[in-house]
């Protein structure tokens, strides 16, 4: 690993740990191994979000050119959230792209993921399915993000009606993660989503 | 050109290409051309020397002009297009809101302290002071960090848009700047190429040559309308306003719709309208494989008649009764259905005559390829010299050229409005293609065919093509509407 990125990541890392986030709890950066090309991050759902109480694991991938270009990064925990994709995490964010900056850290990358929780940009959209459900009905997208959160990142909020949902699917049969994509893509209608998957 | 245009380059004494290019007498024969070919456009096929002179002439002009280096002459063409007079106007005016629209300097006040000179920001190194360097934004960087950013920047294909590295600053980096910082052989190299090309592309009168590994560029004056431009080194034929394969009588919005239609698979969406239906009772996708319209789902057994989608047991022997039914505007999902296969029978119509006027063309390509060999063996052995076979060669030429009109003429069709119009296109559409296939028989057998005759049916073809495209080739019409009114 060049000697400019590792040095950067070290700062970083350091920078993390001393910073208020780290100490409210809202933040957190671990190592993954000792050659400092990989982190594991931790944002908590930013309050008055669905994402309120649960914790989201983000995978850091630092390149070798790294910080001439930006870190790879993408959610570990599942969510439901336009900007990401709920099959692979993947993250669509402008400054993890072309308005990256050399001078940008990981803290203002993971403050930036928190700020995209509490303000999606559904014009913009990672995951189309859920940007149309956001656009089109936000409640039933509140509802749905919120029961993500209880399902994968520990949120507090347990929405029946859905848990028994996946689990009729579950019964038939069909994997839990499955189950409840397939749900939340056809908007919670149980025969739809019965349709899709076993078709 | 422009009035404008002519300023720019009127006072350059070197530029002895642009001024035969103003000449009266080549206007004339712009103007009968234009008459004999209703494609005839104003071009030229340059060699990348020869834009590099162009280019650096437009540089030393605004350079010289407004006393700014060559570098920031470069940022401000880029950035207006090369229209160098219209630089020069608004500097006088304000020299100040260039420099911002260049984005070569900072609209906000330059913070002092906004970055420190005692470690830079991206390695954290602490390098002496001398050795960090910022552009007109203040943000100062130590040198080697603006080294590396530029070799990735660079191995990117980034060259004219490399931007600062401060958060959230817009400022783009000269190239006098990044080269004083770029000090591997190989990356200047590289950056001069990309930057040569960058140029090219925002340069209104210049487009590359889209043939693979062709060096050619070309020069016109005029960037809207289907333009005919034929490259000297690979005789490809683009249209110069949108770079596109020559698409005339088409324009380049539609032959771009119809090129995007043809390559993805949403005829897909409508085949699958068109050719199936969803069981009235179980709601299952249906494909019908017969002719019979008596349907009998085979998931739920259900009968069902497919025209109407009604119960079959009240069909009884009035079948008839149900053909009139179909033409209830209230039955949307079946007018939904007609519509599609409707469409779908319109689009394959148009396609496959376009495909198969583009596979002819191919098999042309070999006759023309053959043509030359036999020409060659016969004046090899001494039956005539070249110039008695030379029309069997323009023949198989024209034919080229009237098959590829044609080719273009289908999507024009596709996308247009019913009506009067329509129909003398298509007529024309159908004369021109008929007279093709003549001549392209003919072709085949030429060299038993009587020359008299062949040029005959060259003429004939050579007509027909060219008044179908003033009739309908779009900037034409718009001025021999006007002339007809």
């Amino acid at each position: 690993m060049a000697n400019i990125a590792a040095k950067r990541i070290k700062r970083e890392f350091k920078e993390v740990m001393k910073s208020e986030e780290v100490a409210g709890g809202t933040i957190k950066l671990e190592l993954v191994n000792d050659s400092w090309t990989e982190l594991q991050g931790e944002i908590a759902g930013p309050p008055d979000t669905p994402y309120e109480g649960g914790t989201f694991l983000l995978e850091i991938k630092v390149p070798e050119t790294y910080p001439f270009n930006p870190p790879k990064i993408r959610f570990m925990t599942k969510i439901w959230h336009p900007n990401v994709s709920s099959v692979t995490g993947a993250i669509c964010l402008d400054i993890l792209k072309d308005q990256w900056a050399a001078a940008l850290t990981l803290r203002t990358v993971l403050l930036s993921i928190q700020a995209l929780l509490s303000a999606a940009e559904p014009n913009d959209p990672q995951d189309a399915v859920v940007a149309k459900q956001y656009r089109e009905d936000i409640q039933l997208f509140n509802l749905t993000a919120r029961h993500w959160t209880n399902a994968y990142a520990g949120g507090p909020t347990v929405i029946w009606e859905f848990n028994q949902k996946v689990q009729v699917l579950q019964d038939m049969g069909v994997d839990e993660d499955q189950a409840r994509v397939a749900l939340s893509t056809f908007d919670w209608g149980l025969e739809r989503a019965t349709e899709h998957l076993f078709s | 050109m422009s009035a404008e245009s002519d300023m720019e380059y009127s006072d350059n004494d070197g530029d002895d290409y642009d001024y035969y290019g103003e000449q009266d007498d080549c206007d004339m024969e712009a103007v009968d051309r234009t008459k004999s070919d209703p494609e005839y456009f104003l071009y030229t096929c340059l060699k990348v020397e020869e834009v590099e002179k162009l280019l650096n002439e437009s540089i030393e002009l605004l350079s010289n002009s407004l006393q700014i280096t060559p570098s920031l002459a470069k940022v401000t063409l880029h950035a207006y297009e090369w229209n160098a007079q219209e630089i020069i106007n608004k500097y006088k005016e304000n020299a100040n809101e260039v420099l911002v629209y260049s984005r070569v300097k900072s609209r906000a006040p330059v913070t002092q302290g906004g970055s420190s000179r005692s470690s830079c920001a991206v390695c954290a190194n602490t390098p002496p002071i001398h050795k960090y360097s910022a552009l007109a934004c203040g943000h100062y960087f130590c040198n080697d960090c603006w080294a590396m950013h530029f070799e990735v920047q660079i191995m990117q294909g980034v060259s004219n848009t490399i931007l600062c590295m401060a958060q959230d600053c817009e400022l783009r980096a000269p190239e006098d700047f990044v080269l004083s910082h770029v000090t591997k052989p190989m990356l200047r190299d590289r950056y001069q190429q990309f930057m040569f090309k960058d140029h090219v592309k925002s340069h209104p009168e210049l487009r590359f040559c889209p043939g693979p590994n062709c060096q050619w560029i070309f020069r016109a004056w005029v960037r809207e309308g289907a333009r005919r431009v034929e490259c000297q080194g690979c005789e490809l034929l683009t249209c110069f306003s949108c770079g596109a394969p020559h698409h005339a009588p088409t324009d380049c919005p539609t032959i771009r719709r119809w090129l995007t239609k043809c390559a993805d698979d949403s005829e897909t969406a409508n085949y699958i309208s068109a050719h199936t239906k969803d069981c009235p009772k179980c709601q299952i996708c249906i494909e019908k494989n017969g002719g019979c319209n008596h349907m009998q789902c085979g998931a739920c057994r259900h009968d069902f008649c497919w025209v109407c989608l009604g119960d079959w047991k009240s069909h009884g022997s009035e079948y008839y009764e149900c053909s009139r039914y179909k033409e209830d505007p209230n039955l949307s999902s079946d007018s939904q259905h007609a519509q599609a296969r409707e469409a779908l029978k319109k689009y394959l119509h148009y396609y496959e005559r376009w495909e198969n006027h583009a596979r002819s063309l191919k098999l042309e390509e070999q006759t023309l390829a053959c043509l030359k060999s036999r020409i060659n063996q016969k004046v090899m052995a001494g039956e005539g010299t070249w110039i008695d076979w030379q029309y069997l060669w323009d023949s198989a030429k024209l034919l080229k050229r009237c098959r590829y009109t044609l080719q273009y003429t289908y999507p024009y069709a596709y996308y247009m409005d019913n009506g009067p119009r329509k129909e003398l296109f298509e007529y024309q559409q159908a004369q021109l293609e008929a007279e093709i296939e003549n001549l392209s028989w003919k072709v085949e057998r030429a060299e038993t065919t009587d020359r008299g005759d062949l040029e005959n049916q060259m003429d004939i073809a050579e007509k027909r093509r060219t008044t179908l495209l003033k009739d309908f080739l779009e900037f034409h019409t718009t001025s021999a509407s006007s002339s007809k009114v």
